[in-house]
């Protein structure tokens, strides 16, 4: 059970949340899907004086494609992005992401913003973003901004919000339809969280591709590849491997794994990831 | 501190008083005592605590129970029909699907769920849908086989009507 005591804000719009963090209060958490605020409050990590619940504010969860991209807003959860058609058709990659998140009940209740407002190292949505070279839409009460995800992860459950910040939504420029794409991850049961991932997304004419390796530091890391690396062969493949170990040297390390091992696994999930997308072109 | 909390659990309406702390699967236990709910690890791994919430499974500890005001609810005492067990409870009985059974409300309520959406799964799906639900006595096998007879149930059921 949680022990500190806290007060409960659930505001109907967008507007009244954001004046609810107005003040820069240090000591306000927001409440998506609670899938990673709840444990920790439970486990005594975390002791908010205020929670500011963003379940009853309308419209914060719209999917729409619009200007050759996808916006997903914040509160949208990951079995609705997981399963959602137009997703699946434009973005496979963020469909893939999405359903490998936890496991059923946690895919019901919790949200793409709140997962990346999180910025955990061992999350999917990070990697992915990062590949697809999402722009994150942030609004304060008086203010609005756009980052690239490199601007946005600073850090290890560190990103750029400030206190009085909410991420409102997600902008996602289309692929170029016939890209190859992949997603993957070891852990090592289903439903354990991630500890190395991999997300790549290769160019329909094999010109370039976006290499995201997430687990590996406190943010995910981008590896830009050219058209030699892509022919599939096992000396561009090798290559990729050990430029995957390459940037993940000073690994993360944890009762997960050393940072040695971390190392060893970017190299072994790049190649996979980008095996994968090339078989997917 | 204390908040009013509405909920509907297996049909029937409640108004509460519930402390702004509580999760979820601490007023369906310690206040409506609807003690099939299990608390396990507390921390949204296990899948003990698994109910349906608006028709969608999910893991009541980690929810606060005011972030779910006016939800339906259905716990595993919201399933069977007076004395007659519905048909994923029978199967389990049936085909071993428990030995503890403490693991035993939620897994069911992660079957139902499955079985709804996709009334025939392979054995992969049915592992995958179950991942969120950790068993430590019988090593899965009996659930799946508990699973697969309960979906031909159902299945049965459907064609006789």
């Amino acid at each position: 059970m949680i022990t500190s005591e806290f007060e409960f804000f659930a505001p109907e719009s967008l507007d009244e949340a954001l004046a609810l963090l107005g003040s820069g209060d240090e000591d306000v958490k927001v409440l998506s899907g609670g899938m990673s605020l709840v444990p920790m409050m439970r486990l005594g990590l975390v002791h908010p004086q205020k929670i500011v619940s963003l379940n009853r504010v309308q419209g914060m969860d719209l999917i729409e494609i619009r200007d050759d991209a996808l916006f997903i807003g914040a509160t949208a959860r990951h079995a609705r992005i997981a399963t959602h058609g137009e997703i699946a058709a434009r973005v496979p990659v963020l469909s893939m992401a999405a359903s490998a998140i936890g496991d059923v009940q946690i895919r019901h209740r919790g949200t793409i913003g709140g997962s990346l407002a999180h910025a955990d190292p061992a999350a999917d949505y990070p990697t992915a973003m990062t590949a697809l070279g999402a722009r994150f839409h942030l609004r304060s009460a008086d203010a609005q901004r756009t980052l690239t995800a490199e601007s946005f992860f600073l850090d290890v459950m560190t990103t750029a919000l400030a206190p009085e910040e909410l991420l409102v939504g997600i902008e996602i420029p289309l692929p170029p339809a016939g890209s190859g794409y992949a997603h993957e991850r070891l852990r090592r049961v289903e439903g354990a969280y991630p500890i190395v991932l991999a997300t790549a997304l290769i160019q329909p004419d094999r010109s370039s591709a976006r290499l995201a390796l997430g687990g590996v530091a406190g943010c995910p890391c981008l590896l830009e590849l050219e058209s030699t690396h892509l022919d599939g062969g096992d000396t561009a493949l090798a290559s990729i491997a050990q430029r995957a170990r390459e940037a993940a040297s000073g690994a993360l390390a944890d009762l997960n794994g050393s940072a040695e091992y971390r190392q060893a696994m970017a190299g072994v999930y790049a190649r996979r990831a980008v095996s994968a997308a090339l078989g997917r072109l | 501190m204390k908040a009013k909390l509405n909920l509907t659990v297996n049909g029937r309406a409640h108004e509460l008083l519930v402390d702004t702390r509580a999760a979820l699967v601490e007023v369906l236990r310690d206040e409506l005592r609807f003690t099939g709910t299990h608390l396990g690890c507390g921390t949204g791994s296990c899948g003990a605590c698994t109910v349906m919430v608006n028709g969608e499974t999910m893991k009541s500890c980690c929810l606060l129970a005011l972030d779910v005001d006016h939800a339906e609810v259905v716990t595993i005492e919201g399933l069977a029909d007076g004395d007659r067990l519905h048909p994923v409870q029978q199967a389990f009985a049936d085909h071993q699907g428990l030995q503890c059974g403490f693991c035993t409300p939620g897994m069911i309520l992660s079957a139902v769920q499955l079985l709804a959406a996709n009334p025939d799964p392979p054995e992969a799906e049915i592992r995958h849908a179950i991942s969120g639900n950790y068993c430590r006595c019988t090593g899965y096998h009996f659930i799946v086989e508990s699973i697969r007879a309960a979906s031909a149930a159902l299945r049965k059921q459907e064609q006789k009507a």
